[in-house]
């Protein structure tokens, strides 16, 4: 094991130090060991005589990720045809980089270059012509708004960022890569506007990039995890979204915003509760409007975390709290049911989940099962078994449907999960421990922070901010940027 | 620390659920009846159970399963009769969503009511909203011939009736803390629900007032047999007397405690005597109560009400919206007929009951440096009896309705 293990950090390292040879034929040789061309089917080379220095030169590229009319416009042709004194100033490619290391010619092959070697000449030179497939732009699904743009982040980084450039028109706006992974070299990029954002911040976001230490990491999916503080918590630290619009205007209040060229959606960091709570049509609605739908889902936000829980403990520890029609209501519907209470509640919030996460998974055309299933088990069909009483359906319904309210899947996930707990414990305790453990948890979310952020200011601790909690100002009076941030420009707006 | 937290999770789970019950598992009582039996210390204990099958559309019941399940045992305390009745009521006998309290008037006068009527205050299973109703008949009989017509389920009934007769003023809002708090103050009188469903004699309509009865006299055709009126007077504990429905209502009007909204009421037209006119007292300022209390000399006690009015019928078609002067004589008419009903009564506690049913010992207390001293003022004996008392009625508004003329008598019948 420790053998292998040491062969294996011996190889990459020995190429590292190859410097390319003068000789062409040394370094087609050596290229085509590098890329095992007898096997590797897309791995593509090109011999040509070139016209402007008469000297023999040769072409590498992977013609899957080229574009091959490119290759052949610019860089073929002008080599054969074109007269002129250096390769830069014959073909006509915007991008040229000059190299004279193996290691680097590796890195530039992955990332779609064409690598031109020429006789004599100790340094390559890598031109820009990836074609790396991707979708198009699509309507945003995940995130979906009625009002505000309608674009979706896709998986192409310069598509990405065109969105980002397209709505902040700004010389600051500073995109920066970063080269993490050591088998596959990816790029995460981090875009931030210079002039605005923290520095400490940006040093810490990234040393963790920098830090991470693995062999790939494919997607920002996977990125999240590796630069989360603590992966074992049920609260999360950094906001995922697919909307280029929310990712510009937290660039604009001075977040930093990572970007991959393999995921239709970004990373923002650092976060707070309220980067989880708030929807971007929030802003884009007026003050009022936007305003009701905050209180909807705060109202949402308890009644998912709370109401089955509560529902266990008024009825089997406080009957007293319940009126007595709909106790009587209760107790009449639940004489001919063989279940405790908690177990009921249980049954039909497991049922939801199973739903949900079938719905997820099965295939289109299936669809529409999902709706009927789902139906027998949530509806009067369970109720007619004597399975559950008919409360049960309302409350579970309710629930369920509250947590769609909270958008973003991560949040989303934390109160589903932080639902079984609050029942199990109204089950045991009552009303008691149901307050018992709420506290616990607030005081755990309180405790923690996103990349030294603490989750909920800038509520607590107080923070000069916009004060975009719960509830908005009117967009005219957001006069500062979150000073939790502590931006270099913390004024957003001068008075008047 | 795994032992700890191993530790800290079998406390957890063993110390769980111990008074966990199920909403199946217990029987609701609504009311409670409490009679006196021939035993000393022992009482006689009713259980109105409410039927959960009955009115819930999710569940269809057997069709002769009733309303209401009624059970009587003996013991000698609300709460520990309970458990006998275990003994043949199927499920455990809940009484948090007790609605009131029945007590027969023959325990009511005995001084032992005190002692029974004590355990509800210790229980937290009963609350102290309860409200305490005092039955001419045994509460047993009560509770068993108490059969409301419309709202079969008993504590909508209860709900319903109470809420609103509390409204017009007929019977006061007597909740078992208010008697706690005035029977423990010793001070005031404590005005309980009076209520009967045996009918006695029947009064004539004599003086025209209209809630000049008690429970039990009024005529009635059709509806259920229970009538709420009046209320039973209780001084220190025990009960010394029934108020009719009317004093019960002037009783609210002077007390600051209790919610009275409005109630329709009819007075000889000052004009022409043979009608009467209608109209609607609303009371929309709380009286203003004066006491100047003196040590050697009779304690003064002032009480301004203010009250306003709307006029709903004349039958004598006189016009008294047009004319100021005829305003003026209803006004008089008005408030010189309430000064009179509120003086009737005050004259009757101070010289019967020698003790206030409106809770006029609350603004005497700040005259007082001590507990001690206050008591030793007596107000039972001393203040209250020989107190100079001058109430005042002040009519802030009088109205006329929507229709500010009635019909001329003469257009019509030329």
């Amino acid at each position: 094991m420790v053998r292998f293990l040491k062969k294996s950090s011996e190889s990459p390292s020995s190429i590292e130090k190859k410097k390319v040879y003068n000789s062409l034929e040394k370094n087609i040789q050596e290229m085509k060991y590098l890329f095992s061309s007898n096997r590797n089917k897309d791995f593509s080379m090109r011999s040509l005589k070139i016209k402007f220095n008469n000297k023999e030169g040769c072409l590498f590229y992977y013609s899957s990720i080229v574009d091959g009319s490119k290759i052949d416009m610019h860089v073929i042709k002008p080599l054969l045809e074109n007269e002129g004194n250096t390769v830069m100033n014959v073909v006509s490619i915007e991008n040229i980089e000059e190299t004279n290391e193996f290691s680097k010619v590796i890195q530039y092959m992955n990332s779609g270059k064409v690598i031109l070697f020429i006789e004599e000449d100790a340094s390559t030179y890598a031109m820009d012509v990836a074609d790396f497939q991707h979708r198009s732009i699509f309507k945003s699904e995940n995130e979906p708004t009625v009002k505000g743009p309608q674009d979706a982040f896709t998986e192409s980084l310069n598509t990405n960022l065109s969105l980002i450039r397209k709505q902040l028109h700004n010389n600051q706006l500073i995109n920066e890569g970063i080269q993490i992974g050591k088998r596959s070299i990816n790029e995460v990029n981090m875009i931030y506007i210079k002039d605005v954002v923290n520095n400490e911040i940006l040093e810490q976001v990234r040393e963790k990039l920098n830090n991470i230490s693995v062999d790939s990491v494919r997607n920002v999916e996977l990125l999240e995890q590796y630069i989360e503080e603590r992966p074992y918590s049920v609260i999360p630290t950094v906001l995922y979204t697919e909307r280029p619009d929310k990712a510009t205007s937290y660039l604009e209040d001075g977040f930093i915003v990572l970007l991959m060229d393999s995921s239709s959606a970004c990373l923002i960091v650092p976060v707070t509760f309220w980067s989880f709570f708030h929807s971007p049509e929030d802003r884009y609605l007026r003050f009022l409007y936007g305003n009701f739908t905050r209180a909807i889902r705060l109202l949402c936000f308890y009644l998912t975390l709370m109401i089955s829980a509560s529902y266990v403990a008024i009825s089997n520890f406080h009957s007293e709290m319940i009126p007595p029609d709909l106790l009587l209501a209760i107790t009449a519907s639940r004489e001919r049911v063989p279940f405790p209470l908690i177990f009921e509640v249980l049954i039909m919030e497991i049922a939801f989940e199973l739903i949900r996460e079938a719905g997820l998974r099965i295939p289109n055309p299936l669809g529409p099962t999902i709706g009927i299933v789902g139906a027998l088990i949530l509806g009067q069909a369970a109720v007619e078994a004597n399975i559950i009483s008919p409360i049960i359906v309302i409350i579970a319904a309710l629930s369920g449907l509250s947590s769609f309210a909270l958008a973003d899947l991560n949040i989303n996930f934390m109160v589903r999960l932080m639902r079984f707990v609050f029942i199990l414990a109204a089950g045991a305790f009552g009303m008691l421990a149901l307050t018992g453990v709420f506290l616990l948890f607030f005081m755990y979310a309180a405790s923690v922070k996103s990349f030294g952020v603490p989750f909920f200011s800038p509520m607590s601790p107080h923070f000069l901010s916009p004060e975009d909690t719960v509830f908005r100002k009117p967009v005219k009076k957001e006069l500062f940027r979150p000073g939790y941030l502590y931006p270099k420009d913390i004024q957003k707006k001068s008075k008047s | 620390m795994i032992r700890v937290i191993v530790l800290l999770i079998f406390s957890i789970l063993l110390s769980g659920c111990y008074d966990r019950i199920e909403l199946e598992q217990q029987s609701y009582v609504i009311a409670i009846g409490i009679d006196k039996t021939e035993q000393e210390g022992v009482y006689s204990f009713t259980y109105q159970i409410a039927n959960p099958e009955i009115g819930s559309a999710a569940v269809q019941s057997g069709p002769d399963e009733p309303p209401t399940e009624i059970v009587t045992v003996n013991g000698s305390d609300i709460l520990s009769s309970t458990y006998t009745a275990n003994s043949f009521v199927s499920k455990k006998i809940t009484l948090d969503h007790t609605k009131i309290i029945v007590i027969s008037e023959e325990l009511a006068r005995s001084e032992d009511f005190i002692r029974v009527i004590q355990s509800a205050s210790r229980t937290p299973q009963i609350r102290r909203s309860v409200q305490m109703l005092v039955s001419k008949e045994k509460a047993i009989d009560f509770i068993n011939n108490n059969e409301p017509i419309m709202e079969k389920r008993p504590h909508k009934y209860y709900q319903f009736m109470l809420n609103r007769a509390v409204q017009t003023g007929i019977i006061p809002k007597s909740t078992l803390h208010r008697f706690f708090q005035i029977t423990e103050g010793d001070a005031d009188l404590f005005l309980a629900i009076y209520a009967t469903t045996e009918q006695s004699d029947q009064k004539k309509n004599t003086e025209g007032f209209e809630d000049k009865y008690i429970a039990g006299e009024i005529p009635q055709i059709g509806g259920s047999p229970t009538q709420f009126m009046g209320s039973a007077v209780f001084k220190e504990g025990q009960m010394i007397d029934i108020l009719d429905g009317e004093e019960t209502r002037v009783a609210q009007m002077l007390d600051k405690t209790l919610e009275m909204e409005d109630y329709l009421a009819t007075i000889p037209d000052p004009k022409m005597p043979e009608y009467r006119i209608s109209y609607n007292y609303y009371q929309k300022k709380e009286p203003i109560i004066n006491i100047n209390y003196y040590k050697n000399k009779p304690t003064e006690i002032d009480v301004n009400i203010s009250f306003q009015v709307e006029v709903i019928a004349i039958p004598s078609l006189i016009m008294y919206s047009q004319s100021k002067k005829d305003q003026q004589t209803l006004q008089e008419a008005l408030t010189q007929r309430l000064e009179e009903k509120t003086n009737a009564l005050i004259e009757k506690t101070q010289n019967s009951y020698k003790s206030d049913a409106f809770y006029w010992s609350l603004y005497i207390r700040k005259h007082f440096k001590d507990i001690k001293e206050y008591e030793d003022a007596d107000w039972h004996k001393n203040i209250y009896p020989n107190a100079k008392i001058n109430v005042t009625y002040e009519l802030e508004k009088m109205e006329f309705g929507k229709m500010i003329n009635d019909s001329n008598l003469e257009d019509v019948r030329d």
